[in-house]
């Protein structure tokens, strides 16, 4: 039994507007023997978007009706219409998100990406997504080791590691190459705030509205390109690298086995571009820049497959997981989006009574606070090794501990890893009233600080999409 | 024809020659359960004493299931050479044992022979024959067969590598192929039982079988072992395969319940021959076992000794390139312990090649069975002293996907070495240009899987 | 201050909560059995506690990653390396290990107070020791004269659903898993407000025996929860079978069956909510087997 699944991943970012559309195959490998085992066998990329220019209206604020053109254009031309698509992701990246009315974009995408399609991506996810679509992440897996995928864009530089196929870290730096731009005679438009700090701390002459040098542009990127460098080399302390960062930098230092380029930037880094400013802006200089200080690094750089399209790819084709196949839910609460991942330790699991229940009340009002509604989805290890009585216990101590989730009106959401979700769900609705709403599904690996998605069954209904969204890492 | 006698003064009668067979039989779980075998070690005896003195033509007029009943005896009977039968019609089983076992009785005088016997004749010389017998006899018959590469030569001992996997999943049988062929195991065939008996399914693992096998020039032949029918669409398909592969049942009710019949076979060895990757003519693989007929209640009261003689009658006409017996698959209300798993072993390798098909054996056993690891390497040791064309190779022995074990990689050079034999040639001399075979030893890169993974 | 620092205060808060706590109160017993129990710091350790998937011993492979990565896809026991042209010591002893465990659980019978233990009544089918029933197969599928009685008796109004545990060929499997699955099942059951018998043990049974079980009781679905032919180092796993209506002699097509069900499978309560959902399709469809879609 096959199924196919469509699924879109639309990429708003600094520079460019993307989008693609996948064909995600899932399979039923069970034989009649065996209890259902679905799993998503195939990916294939159906369509893929031109690379449009972001539409801004003024540096502030992005042109919406320009960007509905562009997603409604795409659209006609993969000859779809956004109520067939099954999953995927809209993502803003990098300034774009920054933008004034980023807002704004995501709720008119909302309703052009179908009905379950994840509408916000912060630096986190994007670097991981661009990792995943760069092909960084499967060479992890296929070569069982840790690679880097460095996504230089125009406006961010967004990094992740992946070591055996997972993601393990990310992080974010103003490093772009529209972060200062030029008019056809060079003469500087525009320079972001946090480039504003790097020329004053670099003593570099570049203001806007002059003309610009090209060697004071060269010292620029330059110092861009070492920072990447240092980042790569585990050298977290260089204080430019420090200086650039967005959010957070990296903390554990890794032996990388490969350094993957993707973004707009990866394209300048190969290519012979004809002039330098074809694009009025400092990107193929950061490229050149880059290449230059790889080669003399040693780091082990490999080629990505995709680059510029990287994000855009992940976000159509990577973002999308399936539960277990024996679960138990009420598809009436179906879909479920931005659910904040409440996890108990599996040392904490283990103990029992009044002692795993007050752990569950510690780990859940770290995300539900007064006056906000309890939605969460609270995540377990779980074991193969539950009976009957330990799982009952188990369900009891779950319900009690949830106290607060289940006199709201919101479900009970549960996602555990082990298989043994449909018991669960079973051992828990008869701890709860017959209409409280039970959504208990497992093979999904989630952690605190992930937010997830969940979507309307399919398969038959024996499987639930789910979308995890990685937003943070090690805390 | 006399079927009475007496041993120790005490009578012993029988009613027909269908029934002196099954209690001549050495002991089978398999002839208690279809209630055919001898009631005592004596009666047992005395079977085989009638049976002795019974002549082939006796037996000829008396096949386990009638001429106009059973396509599997129409088969046999069929293809018979009249000339070669009536020169031997004469002979009574005892007389064929000796001469047989003759120093002056070449391979080729038997191979002769063979084309005038039926089933029957093969299953019932084989009953007077002690283990050593049918070793001895065995080994002086060599049936050669050729697909790309030949089977049965003088020296060879060939294996069949066997990289099975619960879920079929790609990755885990390629891992199982890379070891086997660094162990020198495939040179017999590389072939595939799939848990997905579906067209697509055969396809994806015969191309990649195929791509591997070019990418690395691996001289052998390959076969995904699904249903005949399967296999077939496939090809027409496009899918490269080298062989066709079919279980086999000693009765026409027997193919039956696998869904078979000779036509049907006919039809697949006209394809491949036609479609298929593969030299020939040699194109086809069998695999029987005995107590199969019984588990489908298709044994026509016979014993399973001589109903698996006729899988191999019936084989014959097909000209298989391998045909191998599953001797210990079956579990332990067929075959008790290694005892009779050993004897069986050997029975079915010797009328085999009594009757002139390409023979190896799956040397195996089941959990539920008194036998272990250790009786299947002696059986393994008997059988290559036999002249066994080919064993299966499987790692460490743990077929993970059928739930059984039987020989694994590390056997085959194991016995060869011990008994001077090599693969077959061009297999040889590839893994001696790979570097995995030198001067007869294998060297530090044999074992090592990750050669391939480049 | 960040939420991360934050949350890092909350931790050591919980930690030390639980450090006063677990003090404080009652010791309570894990309920999960799943700690390993200590042995002698000087004994050898266990070498079936290494998975097949990571053992590698392959000593100067050319791409050890890439090796290790295919391996990850199969149980197979490759990359275990040789002695000459032979099996390592470790290799050989660990299939020996991984055999042992497999004839152990066919060949022991299931303890004489297993069912007795859950208050289940003990029945047996007409052979009388585990040689006769691993060599007729013919008579494991017939229930002696007093089961039958027995059973007419305990189960004087035919049920509706009637789950029944059997040895079959692998005592093991029903020792670890059948209570588990039988309690899943009745749960299950229980929320869509189907009933189930109280269930029984049959010793020395094969898988018809159900269809001899269904004739006496006259249970509209007949369930039994059976052993199965144990694979190597896999002597746990269980199997369900089940049937609408069986009769003596029908064909075995008309069964639905769940197998593998064992920890490294599908672990026991779960494969019981899922058979609880089977049951119930069967009871509205009135078919089970090939008739029965799933």
């Amino acid at each position: 039994m096959e199924q196919i699944l469509k699924s879109v991943g639309i990429d708003i970012g600094t520079t460019t507007t993307q989008m693609v559309l996948c064909a995600i195959k899932i399979e039923n490998f069970a034989q009649s023997w065996t209890v259902p085992s679905v799993r998503i066998v195939d990916k294939t990329l159906l369509y893929k978007s031109d690379i449009y220019f972001t539409p801004l209206k003024d540096a502030q604020t992005i042109d919406v009706v320009a960007i509905k053109k562009i997603i409604l254009d795409a659209y006609q031309k993969a000859k779809l219409s956004p109520g067939e698509v099954d999953t995927g992701a809209v993502i803003i990246t990098g300034e774009a998100a920054r933008k004034e009315n980023a807002q704004e974009i995501i709720t008119l995408l909302s309703g052009l990406a179908g009905n379950f399609v994840v509408t916000t991506a912060g630096p986190d996810l994007e670097g991981i997504l661009a990792g995943k679509g760069s092909g960084a992440c499967a060479h992890s897996e296929s070569h069982a080791c840790t690679v880097m995928n460095v996504d230089v864009g125009g406006g961010t530089t967004n990094i992740a590691v992946f070591n055996n196929g997972d993601a393990v870290e990310s992080a974010c730096f103003d490093i772009g190459g529209r972060l200062i731009q030029l008019d056809v005679n060079q003469k500087i438009t525009y320079i972001s705030s946090k480039m504003k700090l790097l020329i004053e701390t670099l003593g570099a002459n570049l203001i806007v509205g002059k003309h610009a040098d090209l060697l004071e542009l060269k010292k620029i990127t330059d110092t861009m390109a070492s920072a990447i460098v240092s980042i790569a080399k585990g050298n977290y302390e260089d204080p430019i690298a420090n200086l650039l960062i967005t959010n957070h930098g990296l903390k554990e230092k890794f032996k990388l086995k490969g350094l993957f380029f993707s973004g707009g930037i990866a394209d300048c880094m190969i290519e012979k571009k004809a002039s330098i400013f074809e694009y009025g802006d400092i990107g193929v200089l950061l490229g050149k820049s880059l290449t230059q200080a790889l080669i003399s690094s040693e780091l082990p750089v490999l080629i990505a497959n995709e680059t510029i399209r990287a994000t855009v790819i992940g976000a159509g084709i990577h973002t999308t997981s399936i539960s277990g196949s024996t679960i138990n839910y009420d598809s009436g609460v179906l879909p479920l989006k931005n659910i904040p991942v409440v996890k108990l330790s599996f040392e904490e699991e283990k103990n029992s009574g009044r002692t795993r229940i007050e752990a569950i009340k510690k780990r859940l009002n770290w995300v539900v606070h007064e006056g906000v509604k309890p939605l969460i989805a609270f995540s377990i290890t779980g074991s193969s090794h539950y009976g009957f009585d330990a799982l009952q216990l188990l369900a009891e101590d779950i319900i009690k501990g949830l106290n607060q989730v289940v006199e709201s009106d919101q479900p009970i959401i549960i996602s555990v890893e082990h298989d043994m979700a449909k018991a669960l769900g079973l051992s828990l609705r008869r701890n709860l009233s017959k209409e409280k709403p039970v959504i208990c599904i497992d093979s999904i690996r989630v952690d605190n600080g992930d937010y997830i998605d969940i979507g309307m069954p399919i398969a038959d209904g024996q499987v639930l999409p789910v979308i995890i969204k990685t937003l943070l890492f090690g805390y | 024809m006399k079927l009475k006698t007496s041993l120790f003064n005490q009578v012993y009668e029988f009613t027909s020659v269908k029934e002196v067979l099954a209690k001549a039989n050495e002991e089978k779980s398999g002839d208690r359960l279809a209630g055919v075998a001898a009631e005592t070690a004596a009666e047992r005896v005395a079977a085989k004493v009638v049976l002795s003195h019974l002549t082939l033509e006796d037996i000829y007029k008396n096949p386990v299931v009638p001429y106009e009943e059973d396509e599997v005896t129409r088969v046999i009977y069929d293809d018979l050479n009249t000339t070669i039968y009536d020169e031997i019609k004469a002979w009574e089983v005892g007389n064929f044992r000796e001469w047989i076992l003759d120093e002056n009785t070449t391979g080729d005088m038997i191979r002769r022979v063979s084309r005038g016997l039926t089933s029957e004749m093969v299953a019932a010389v084989t009953k007077l024959m002690s283990n050593l017998d049918l070793v001895y006899a065995a080994k002086k018959i060599k049936i050669k067969a050729h697909c790309n590469t030949t089977i049965g030569g003088e020296n060879v001992l060939g294996i069949r590598l066997q990289p099975n996997h619960t879920t079929d999943n790609l990755d885990g049988i390629m891992i199982s192929l890379m070891e086997g062929l660094s162990y020198g195991v495939g040179d017999a065939v590389i072939g595939l039982n799939p848990v997905n008996d579906t067209v697509e399914n055969v396809m994806k693992v015969l191309k990649m079988f195929d791509a591997f096998k070019r990418k690395w020039k691996v001289p052998t032949q390959q076969c995904v072992l699904a249903h005949v029918t399967t296999q077939m669409e496939a090809i027409r398909k496009g899918a490269p395969s080298d062989l066709i592969f079919q279980s086999i049942a000693g009765s026409q009710k027997g193919n039956e319940a696998f869904g078979i019949t000779a036509d049907m076979l006919q039809e697949a060895r006209e394809l491949v021959l036609k479609q298929g990757t593969s030299t020939g003519p040699n194109v086809m693989y069998f695999e029987t076992g005995q107590g199969s007929e019984l588990s489908s209640d298709a044994h026509h009261g016979a014993d399973q000794v001589t109903m698996e003689a006729r899988c191999y009658g019936f084989a014959k006409r097909f000209k298989p390139f391998l045909v191998n017996t599953v001797v210990g698959f079956i579990g332990p209300e067929y075959l008790y312990d290694s005892k009779q798993v050993m004897r069986a072993g050997l029975e079915d390798h010797f009328m085999g090649k009594l009757t002139g098909i390409p023979m190896g054996v799956d040397a195996c056993y089941t959990n539920h069975m008194k036998a272990d690891q250790n009786d299947i390497e002696n059986l393994a040791v008997l059988l290559t002293s036999a002249g066994c064309n080919y064993f299966m190779g499987i790692p460490a022995g743990d077929d993970i996907m059928l739930n059984y074990q039987c020989t694994g990689y590390h056997e085959a050079q194991t016995l060869r070495s011990l008994l001077g034999l090599k693969p077959i040639k061009e297999f040889a001399d590839w893994m001696e240009e790979m570097g995995l075979l030198k001067e007869g030893k294998l060297t530090d890169r044999a074992g090592d899987a990750s050669i391939f993974m480049k | 201050m960040s939420e991360a620092s934050l949350r890092k205060i909350i931790e050591e808060v919980v930690k030390s909560y639980y450090a006063v706590n677990s003090e404080a109160s009652p010791k309570m017993c894990t309920p999960l059995p799943m700690e390993i129990p200590s042995i002698d710091s000087d004994a050898i350790p266990d070498i079936t506690k290494t998975t097949i998937e990571s053992y590698f011993a392959v000593p100067f492979a050319e791409n050890k990653d890439a090796y290790l990565n295919y391996k990850k896809s199969t149980p197979a026991r490759v990359g275990i390396w040789r002695a000459g042209p032979r099996y390592t010591t470790e290799t050989l002893l660990r299939f020996r290990a991984d055999h042992a465990i497999a004839q152990d659980a066919v060949f022991t019978n299931v303890a004489e107070d297993f069912a007795s233990n859950k208050g289940w009544v003990e029945v047996q089918t007409v052979i009388k020791e585990k040689d006769e029933y691993l060599t007729r197969p013919d008579l494991g599928r017939i229930l002696d004269e007093h089961a039958v009685s027995t059973l007419k008796l305990n189960y004087s109004t035919p049920p509706k659903v009637l789950v029944y545990v059997s040895d079959g060929l692998s005592s093991i499997a029903v020792e670890t898993n059948a209570y588990d699955t039988f309690k899943s099942i009745e749960m299950g059951l229980k929320a869509k407000g189907i009933s189930v018998a109280q269930p029984f043990f049959l010793r020395y049974g094969r898988v018809p025996a159900m269809d001899h079980v269904s004739e006496i009781v006259g249970s509209e679905v007949t369930v039994v929860l059976i052993g199965e032919r144990p694979g190597l180092a896999t002597g746990e796993s269980m199997s369900c079978y089940m049937i609408y209506r069986g009769k003596v002699g029908n064909n075995e097509s008309l069964r639905t069956v769940v197998s593998n069900i064992h920890r490294n499978g599908t672990p026991a309560v779960e494969a019981g909510a899922y058979i609880a959902d089977i049951i119930k399709r069967m009871l509205d469809e009135k078919k089970s087997g090939v008739d029965l879609k799933l």
